[in-house]
């Protein structure tokens, strides 16, 4: 090593850059990994179909009891059936109302208002719902 | 004779074969990236097949009809009614499969609300001899509106319609 010279600083150069290439690779790789595990996670953990189910159980409630006073008993048992079990059988606090019906381009509509939450995924809707059949 | 001339020649060298070796092994591995959710995902197909006939079950033939599921449910609890809504829901998920599929078992439950106000589950179909308990089931759920009207549902107010929530538990042996 006595008689080193300068010569090759540009190979020494062209070696520190592809260091740093590397290390921004291993870093993108890295990440990727994670990026993959949490989007699997959110996808798992997401009650796309609880959701569904709610929703089409409130739709149903709508088309049967829109059109019935909210002090009537029926309706609110029902009503209480389907809090009552989700918190029971899905963990989930839920509460939804129906209004009153208003008309919409011609079209007589409910607005309905649902809200969901089991502690991880919080959902809330208000839509306005057309009756099936009159 | 040895002298220390090309020292750095070798140690160049050694640094370009780890540069070769580590591009070989990002090359490589980067081809697949395991995440522990792909795990699942045979888990979540039959949770949606689950779900798509119960949803199918619940669709009456014609405008204001009473859907099949429904029909299943009312005659349901005890033994017979059933057994004929898990087999038909079973026949349902082989449907397209162009496959028997033996290994698909199932097992249906009712919760409902007592005429006490609390809330019951009880099984609908016979219980699987198989079943252990310790099987990689999925559960897949459906909201029926059950009319007014005689039931064979145990304790319940057949004097009122009813939301009750379908269960089934869905496994592969």
């Amino acid at each position: 090593m006595a008689c080193m010279n300068e010569d090759g600083q540009w190979i020494v150069l062209m070696g520190l850059l592809v260091a740093v290439g590397l290390f921004f690779l291993a870093l993108i790789i890295n990440q990727s990994a994670l990026v993959g595990q949490t989007t699997a996670e959110g996808v798992l953990e997401f009650p796309k179909n609880d959701i569904r189910d709610l929703r089409k159980a409130v739709f149903d409630y709508t088309d049967k009891f829109g059109m019935v006073p909210d002090t009537d008993e029926t309706k609110k048992n029902v009503q209480e059936d389907i809090i009552a079990i989700s918190l029971e059988r899905k963990n989930a606090v839920v509460s939804f109302s129906v209004g009153q019906r208003v008309s919409i381009s011609g079209q007589q509509a409910y607005p309905v208002e649902i809200h969901y939450n089991n502690g991880v995924t919080e959902y809330d809707e208000t839509v306005y719902h057309y009756r099936a059949y009159e | 004779m040895v002298n220390d001339s090309g020292q750095l020649y070798t140690m160049e060298g050694i640094a370009a074969g780890l540069v070769m070796l580590l591009t070989a092994y990002l090359i490589l591995s980067t081809t697949s990236i395991y995440t522990p959710g792909d795990t699942h995902i045979p888990d979540m197909q039959l949770e949606q097949l689950g779900s798509d006939v119960l949803a199918m079950m619940d669709t009456p033939d014609r405008e204001g009809e009473e859907s099949q599921l429904v029909g299943f449910v009312k005659n349901g609890t005890g033994t017979c009614g059933g057994d004929e809504l898990r087999d038909e829901f079973l026949d349902n998920c082989k449907m397209r499969s162009d496959d028997p599929d033996e290994n698909l078992r199932a097992q249906v439950y009712l919760s409902y609300r007592r005429s006490d106000g609390s809330v019951n589950t009880t099984p609908l179909s016979s219980v699987d001899p198989e079943f252990t308990g310790r099987e990689n089931a999925v559960r897949v759920t459906h909201w029926v509106h059950l009319p007014p009207g005689s039931h064979s549902i145990p304790n319940i107010d057949t004097s009122r319609p009813h939301a009750v929530l379908v269960e089934v538990l869905l496994w592969r042996v």
